[in-house]
């Protein structure tokens, strides 16, 4: 088992689910991290949090310790 | 007939640009009672129907997470639109059409905008918008409101549609089985709970229900019954979906979503705008980042407020002493016009607004950058980059772009902090911004380091910076965890792609803020500026002073006075600058210009003698930390939006100064005797 977090810049894979509860839960859904959607890490922030990910055409930045919580499926 | 329609569409959509042009000119702000958010209005233009259109605030979905959504909702809830275009950036198309899935539950006419189309067929994609029209539901139309082409088409179809009472099938979007169970639950409700949310579209409040909604909750005032109900259903969608409640519904929209453009568009080569890209790489390198956003940030505030204000103030100055001022003194007199009241338009008015709008020129080129950088998407870059340091002080990266404005003037500074989504970030950014030292406060710092400080000018001003950064993070610390302490709503933030800002559009920008500005100006502190000439110019007696010290401010000053003694500049002078400095800032000097006119010899003299380096330096200290001028003040009231926020904010700031200015006197004092 893998999180969005272990990806490095460059690598792709699928969501498995979404191990965070409430309100972050309801914004990652809404903002398109659905089971099974491809996302790949483009780049980390130079202090090293947060990253930036594509997935579904656009570009989403989040931190490091809600890409923990996301798992991934290759 | 009078019509109502509402634009609805993600933040990054193109909003803004397509709002305005769809109105013109006819442009006005206007708040929506109840809440603090502004939302936008104008008569859509080249149409002979009577038709409002609502600017609501950008928004991703329909729940009710911040501000923004729960204004966009409850309007397009409550404020019944005849119809809704629904903006789409057809560059995002995917992400863009989960906010439509939601808006078409709505049970109200809609128009679908996809915007951007000039750079959509760029990469190569095709969009079918018939195609698109038979699988959502609703009429779609190819536009790009930056290159303004296919908004006639748009106004046209808006038009029609209007007339067009019945509304279509809604379209699959959900499973048969899982539209079974909608259904049964809404009868059930009609049956059951006739009183649950009459009013509300049938599906929308379906799913709400189901979804156990925040703000639907509230409604149903813990109706035991109903929430069990509410429970069996969905255990039955789990059942069938094998996914969560929250995920499947997002689940099933998706995947209805990626369905329909699968079908609906073409992609006849591959997708990538290589400049932009490249251009993004450099900004946003590891190495590169940060020396090219401090060098962005040198070059604004070296050409507006250096280069900008070395060629108009002088002017602006020369024009409102000697052109303005002695107009006003030699028509008045010729007129036959007392004295009091030349001195009156002269030395409170003209002195007092003319200040403030000295510096008119700069905010302008200040606020075309800023401008500017919102609108290429820079802005959310520099946001990724602090993020990592401002959360450590109760902020997010989102704090960073308020308080880069606030090192201007304090006022946009403050409602920059809209474009938080938290709350309490929100507020808790709206209550540091005054900490960073506004422009205003820039010619007291100079004025006392040439007096008092010489040797070390620059020092002492680059320590004022850092007291001020020092206050901001602490700050942000202690009032994260004491009052503005609250639940971390995490940093969630699209990256929008780089783009190149329209003319226009920064235009409409920077009038609409500098309008604020003069605005208050004309108003709040051509009120102040009346009554600090009158309190300065008479007596208790009302009688015309011969001499400052006698006049009722004076006598003001002298009743303060003693409360500033422990910071070491408790004399009447300096509280009474103090105090006309809450009008505006750069007041200050002016009123210790004028009070210490009377007396023996130059003004830096007449200075050293009531200040010693020591005080000056709490002095100067307390200027930068105490509460922000009138017009800063007003802004975040308006901001906070309660009182309670507000005296708080306004008791700490004050307090905070106090303190700081306290030890730095007390120390200060017994080191250098």
């Amino acid at each position: 088992m893998f999180t969005l977090k272990d990806l490095r810049p460059g690598q792709k894979a699928c969501v498995g689910s979404i191990a965070v509860e409430g309100l972050m839960r309801r914004k990652l859904m809404d903002m398109g991290v659905t089971p099974g959607v491809e996302i790949q890490v483009n780049k980390t922030a130079p202090f090293g949090d947060p990253i930036e990910v594509r997935l579904r055409g656009y570009s989403l930045s989040l931190r490091k310790k809600d890409a923990e919580n996301i798992l991934m499926v290759q | 007939m009078k019509y109502k329609i509402a634009l609805a569409g993600n933040p990054n959509s193109g909003k803004t640009t397509l709002f305005n042009c769809l109105t013109g000119s006819n442009l006005y702000v206007g708040n929506w009672p109840g809440v603090t958010v502004e939302k936008k209005e104008g008569n859509l233009r080249d149409t002979n129907k009577d038709i409002t259109l609502v600017d609501l605030p950008g928004i991703y979905s329909l729940a009710p997470y911040s501000m923004d959504e729960i204004v966009s909702r409850n309007f397009l809830l409550e404020g019944r639109p005849d119809l809704i275009i629904n903006i789409i950036d057809a560059s995002n198309i995917e992400r863009n059409l989960y906010l439509s899935t939601q808006l078409m539950e709505l049970n109200c006419p809609m128009v679908g905008a996809l915007n951007m189309m000039d750079v959509v067929k760029k990469t190569g994609v095709k969009i079918d918008v018939r195609e698109m029209e038979k699988i959502f539901g609703y009429p779609f139309i190819e536009i790009s409101a930056q290159k303004e082409t296919g908004i006639d088409e748009l106004i046209k179809l808006v038009e029609k549609t209007l007339e067009i009472k019945k509304l279509k099938e809604f379209p699959q979007i959900f499973p048969p089985e899982i539209m079974t169970l909608f259904n049964e639950f809404d009868e059930q409700i009609q049956h059951q709970y006739p009183d649950i949310l009459p009013d509300y579209p049938r599906l929308f409040r379906v799913i709400k229900l189901i979804e156990k909604d925040e703000e639907v909750l509230l409604k149903i005032h813990g109706n035991g019954d109903l929430l069990e109900d509410i429970d069996a259903v969905r255990k039955k969608i789990e059942a069938l979906s094998n996914h969560d409640v929250d995920s499947a519904i997002a689940d099933y929209r998706y995947r209805f979503i990626t369905a329909g453009i699968n079908t609906a568009t073409k992609k006849t080569k591959a997708n990538t705008i290589p400049f932009q890209e490249k251009l993004d790489k450099i900004l946003m390198n590891r190495y590169a980042a940060l020396p090219i956003f401090f060098l962005f940030m040198f070059v604004i505030y070296y050409v507006s407020i250096t280069l900008v204000g070395d060629i108009t103030i002088g002017g602006i100055e020369w024009f409102i002493n000697d052109v303005l001022m002695v107009g006003v003194a030699a028509g008045l007199g010729s007129l036959g016009a007392a004295d009091w009241i030349i001195a009156l338009i002269n030395d409170g008015i003209i002195t007092g607004v003319g200040a403030v709008l000295t510096f008119v020129p700069q905010l302008v080129v200040l606020f075309i950058f800023i401008s500017i950088l919102e609108d290429s998407g820079y802005m959310a870059r520099v946001a990724f980059i602090m993020d990592r340091i401002f959360r450590h002080f109760g902020l997010s990266g989102k704090s960073f772009i308020p308080m880069v404005v606030g090192l201007g003037c304090s006022v946009p500074g403050i409602m920059a902090t809209r474009t938080l989504e938290n709350e309490r970030e929100r507020k808790l950014t709206a209550v540091l911004t005054p900490f960073i030292s506004c422009g205003a406060k820039m010619p007291i710092y100079v004025l006392m380091a040439s007096v008092f400080f010489t040797e070390y000018q620059t020092l002492l001003v680059f320590s004022l910076y850092l007291v001020s950064l020092t206050v901001v993070f602490g700050s942000g610390f202690v009032l994260s965890k004491t009052w503005f302490k609250g639940a971390d709503s995490g940093y969630l933030l699209e990256i929008p792609p780089l783009r190149l800002p329209k003319l226009k559009n920064t235009a409409t920008q920077v009038w609409e803020r500098i309008k604020e500005f003069i605005i208050r100006a004309g108003t709040i502190i051509f009120a102040a500026s009346v009554v600090l000439w009158f309190l300065q110019s008479f007596t208790p007696g009302f009688q015309m002073v011969d001499s400052p010290d006698q006049s009722i401010l004076a006598m003001f000053g002298k009743v303060i006075a003693p409360v500033f003694i422990p910071l070491g500049f408790g004399n009447w002078v300096a509280s009474v600058a103090l105090l006309t400095g809450i009008a505006a800032k750069e007041m200050i000097i002016s009123t210790m210009s004028v009070l210490l006119s009377g007396q023996d010899g130059s003004f830096t003299v007449a200075i050293s003698q009531i200040f010693t380096p020591v005080s000056a330096y709490s002095f100067v200290i307390f200027v930068l930390l105490a509460s922000p001028c009138m017009a800063a003040i007003a802004t975040m009231k308006k901001e906070l939006g309660n009182w309670r926020d507000f005296f708080f904010a306004l008791s700490y700031q004050i307090g905070l100064a106090y303190a700081v200015s306290f030890i730095v006197y007390q120390v200060g004092s017994r080191i250098f005797v």
